[in-house]
């Protein structure tokens, strides 16, 4: 049975805060999945542990609820078991830049195929407000008070994801439901890893960077001249600091994912190939 | 010739001990294993014990093999043959010789004014140039590890056809031309020696079916015979060469071996992919493991399969990377925040290490938990002889629904309350079987909740299992003689020594644990009951076991052996400060 919008959302109801943008996430994502007609039982969501972690509740998926960090680490694990399947991976700033990131390294520099979906709100906000690896500098938390604010450069997820060779690169905003549908639909349809990186303003926490701030700042890639084939230009484009262009930054049309390199899972899928009876005749031989 | 004249009063050995002592990088520990295969093929036993420093080119490093007619279960301290292929040797093997033992050394290095400066190193001592003797013979110094062979294999009698058979096996994939180089150089090995002594003994060979292996590589053969399909860890003494086997066994199995980019990882995509429906494992050491906590942690709440083999070596941090330790026991037992179940094995022979994993992997399935294989260096870098398993492995997959049986109404509940606590599971892909794998506590479809009642009846569900799972561990055995004034109690690699000791002596029996976790307290004591005397033997300064057995059946075992010092037993130990003699 193909996934519908009704069907994914008879979970329980979002608990996040009023005004919070991953209602605009978890509704563009519904949006994406239902248009990409994936069976029912085939999409896997495997969420991290923050507020957008807590999406694990409000889609009725087969979902995994991990460890802060480790989403990632998971999430290559359920696709090499059964790339037959779709994984998405739902998690924070913090999450993915911070605990994380060599997990998000590995996992862009593997081209593992699975789509890394993260609501970057710039802030620790379900631990109610610390400064996060993507915090801009100077910016005051209760882990980083006045007078110096956050004293660190915020690190760059576009470039950090280029720079490791990641297949699929895109920035979303969650004030812009329309285009996050579609580059969620288009990253789950790249074959390698993909990243979206979601402004998602934080109401509570976040008074700097807010929806009237981004809307000051935001621009669609599509408006001007960039080729996303352009890897050298993508990166450029990920270093605008003024303007935050969001849109396809870069898609290597040429990606072969990890899964697709192995021998053993040309034919079938390692799940499919349990074997109810196994053989060690072959491996004894240098053992006698 | 004086070989000629001692030939006809050779007399039939029964056991032997043989030792090479080199740098890193000269081959001594190939020498050493094919020493001990070739034992095996003459159908004797073999143990063969490594030491080396954590380095790769220099230092000092030796291969040692104890063969036996019957029974080898671990090293001697006390040599037949010894082969020093640099000075450093007489410093390190001094303890180890008597005027009866052979020492070949490296007459290439080491010339007789050299030997002045150990007038203790008092064996029948015999230069043969090695390296030398591979350069005439092989054209390259490397081949003197094979020299060390055909000497070795000359004076201890054994078979030469059985050694270059295995030469050419060896070297095959390099080439004839490398064959026929090492070949020549076994010949010219075998030559030099029979030109300065007679043979020790001779080995009679009998037909027998035996490998050869160590217990990385029973480890692995085990997962194998389990059906293991997905392996992801991170290198790290001494395990790695559990990873290495598997690695090379992808070719041969619907199996995918991922090196990760740290344990954390190791541990998160095993569980990832148990989560999708294969079996999944993952191995490392303590420092390793430290970092897979959380992890494990994460096994629990979720209730996956998965199989963690850990190898222990000398800690605290990096501690002696080579070394090897029993001192992570207790470690291993309380690892994980929160209450949840874990199997703890610890196997003792290869063979065991062998069988228990197979079983690890069928306890972690149907109790959906994680289990330990719980070893250490000496077990997984040794080598052993066991008898050959069967060949073929039928496999059932236990706890798992079938598509067919879930609710078309999409009812299904992952973490249903059940009487064995155990809750059938589905696997993405499956239609109807929709859950969340959750980290957080948990309702029956897997939603989180901070219910209290919800939360209770989660935890009781999981505890539940322990009923289960404690009849399916297995039990500890007793060894050696029904009665006996001393009862030693051991778990893991120690075992090895006790079952050797028991070949020597009378006085003692031992009560062996392959599994420690959930502890066997009543089998236990019923064995315990019996003994006159026990005694634990481990290798921890705290008497880890010690104290488990205490805390689970409050018997206080008031004697101890304890070795914490990176190196193993030794039988010979175990007679003096047990005086059984």
């Amino acid at each position: 049975m193909k996934l519908t919008i009704p069907k994914i959302c008879q979970a329980l109801s979002p608990t996040w805060c009023p005004g919070c943008g991953n209602f605009a996430i978890l509704k563009s994502l519904q949006q994406a999945v239902a248009q990409l007609k994936i069976a029912y039982e085939d999409l896997v969501i495997v969420y991290g542990v923050g507020c957008s972690g807590n999406m694990a509740d409000f889609n009725r998926v087969y979902g995994f609820h991990a460890l802060h960090g480790r989403a990632i680490a998971n999430a290559v694990g359920i696709k090499l078991a059964n790339h037959r399947l779709k994984v998405i991976v739902v998690a924070g700033d913090g999450d993915t830049y911070g605990e994380g990131l060599n997990h998000f390294l590995s996992a862009a520099r593997g081209n593992h195929d699975i789509t890394v979906l993260v609501h970057n709100n710039q802030m620790y906000s379900l631990t109610t407000g610390q400064s996060s690896p993507t915090t801009d500098k100077g910016t005051a938390t209760k882990t980083t008070p006045p007078p110096t604010g956050v004293i660190e450069q915020p690190v760059n997820p576009l470039s950090l994801a280029l720079a490791a060779n990641a297949g699929f690169v895109a920035r979303g905003y969650a004030g812009n439901a329309r285009q996050l549908i579609d580059l969620v639909v288009q990253a789950v349809k790249h074959p390698g890893f993909a990243l979206v990186d979601i402004f998602q303003p934080c109401p509570t926490f976040n008074k700097r960077n807010t929806y009237q701030w981004f809307q000051q700042r935001v621009y669609d890639l599509t408006t001007q001249k960039h080729d996303p084939q352009d890897q050298k230009a993508a990166l450029v484009k990920a270093q605008e600091q003024e303007k935050l262009p969001i849109g396809l930054f870069y898609q290597n049309e040429k990606s072969q994912a990890y899964h697709q390199q192995l021998p053993q899972l040309k034919q079938k899928t390692l799940k499919q190939q349990w074997q109810a009876r196994r053989q060690l005749k072959s491996l004894l031989k240098e053992l006698k | 010739m004086p070989s000629m004249a001692a030939n006809s009063l050779t007399k039939s050995a029964t056991a032997f001990n043989w030792k090479i002592a080199g740098q890193a990088g000269e081959g001594v520990m190939v020498s050493a294993k094919l020493l001990a295969k070739a034992v095996m093929r003459h159908g004797w036993q073999a143990f063969n014990y490594l030491e080396y420093p954590s380095l790769i080119k220099g230092g000092h490093q030796t291969g040692q093999v104890y063969a036996a007619a019957k029974q080898a279960y671990c090293q001697y301290r006390r040599l037949d043959l010894l082969i020093i292929f640099h000075q450093q040797g007489f410093v390190e093997h001094q303890d180890e010789i008597d005027a009866r033992t052979i020492v070949f050394y490296n007459s290439d290095l080491i010339d007789e004014s050299i030997l002045k400066k150990y007038p203790q190193f008092k064996a029948k001592l015999y230069p043969l140039p090695f390296f030398s003797l591979a350069k005439q013979a092989a054209s390259q110094q490397i081949a003197a590890n094979v020299v060390a062979l055909g000497a070795s294999a000359y004076v201890l009698g054994l078979k030469r056809k059985v050694l270059s058979k295995l030469i050419k096996e060896e070297f095959q994939a390099k080439g004839q031309k490398i064959i026929k180089a090492n070949l020549a150089a076994l010949q010219i090995g075998h030559d030099a020696a029979a030109a300065q002594l007679s043979p020790l003994f001779k080995v009679t060979s009998k037909q027998t079916k035996q490998l050869l292996l160590n217990g990385n590589e029973a480890v692995a053969l085990g997962a194998i015979a389990a059906g293991v399909q997905y392996f992801s860890g991170y290198p790290m003494t001494p395990t790695s060469s559990l990873m290495h086997y598997l690695a090379a066994a992808q070719q041969h199995y619907p199996l995918v071996v991922k090196h990760t980019e740290d344990e954390i990882a190791g541990i998160n995509q095993a569980l990832g992919a148990a989560y999708a429906g294969v079996r999944a494992m993952t191995a490392t050491s303590g420092g390793g493991f430290a970092l897979m906590v959380e992890g494990l942690s994460l096994a629990g709440v979720t209730e996956l399969p998965i199989v963690i083999a850990y190898g222990m070596r000398q800690g605290p941090a990096t501690g002696l990377p080579t070394w090897t330790s029993q001192a992570d026991l207790q470690f291993v037992l309380r690892a994980g925040h929160g209450e949840f179940q874990r199997v703890v094995l610890t196997p003792g022979t290869i063979q065991e290490h062998f069988e228990l994993t197979q079983q690890a992997f069928v306890l972690a399935e149907k109790f959906q938990i994680p289990v330990f294989i719980l070893s250490d260096k000496y077990a997984l870098e040794s080598h052993q002889t066991m008898a050959q398993p069967q060949l073929s492995y039928a496999l059932k997959r236990y706890a798992m629904v079938k598509e067919q049986d879930l609710p078309k109404d999409d009812s299904y509940r992952r973490y249903k309350l059940t009487r064995s606590g155990v809750s059938p599971r589905s696997v993405p892909g499956q239609a109807h079987g929709l859950q969340v794998t959750n980290s957080y506590d948990h309702d029956e479809f897997g939603f989180a909740t901070e219910d209290a009642q919800l939360t209770k009846q989660q935890i009781d569900k999981r505890q539940r299992k322990l009923k289960g799972i404690a009849q399916a561990i297995p039990q500890p055995v007793l060894l050696g003689p029904k009665k006996a004034p001393v009862t030693l109690v051991s778990w893991g690699s120690t075992t090895n020594v006790i079952l050797e000791l028991l070949t020597k002596t009378k006085k003692v029996n031992a009560i062996h644990l392959p599994c420690v976790w959930p502890f066997p307290s009543k089998q236990f004591q019923q064995l315990a009951q019996k003994a006159q005397k026990l005694v634990m033997i481990e290798g921890n300064a705290t008497g880890q076991a010690q104290q488990l057995i205490r805390q689970q059946t409050g018997l206080v075992i008031k004697d101890s052996v304890r070795r914490y010092d990176g190196r193993p037993f030794y039988v010979n130990d175990l007679i003096k400060e047990l005086k059984l003699k």
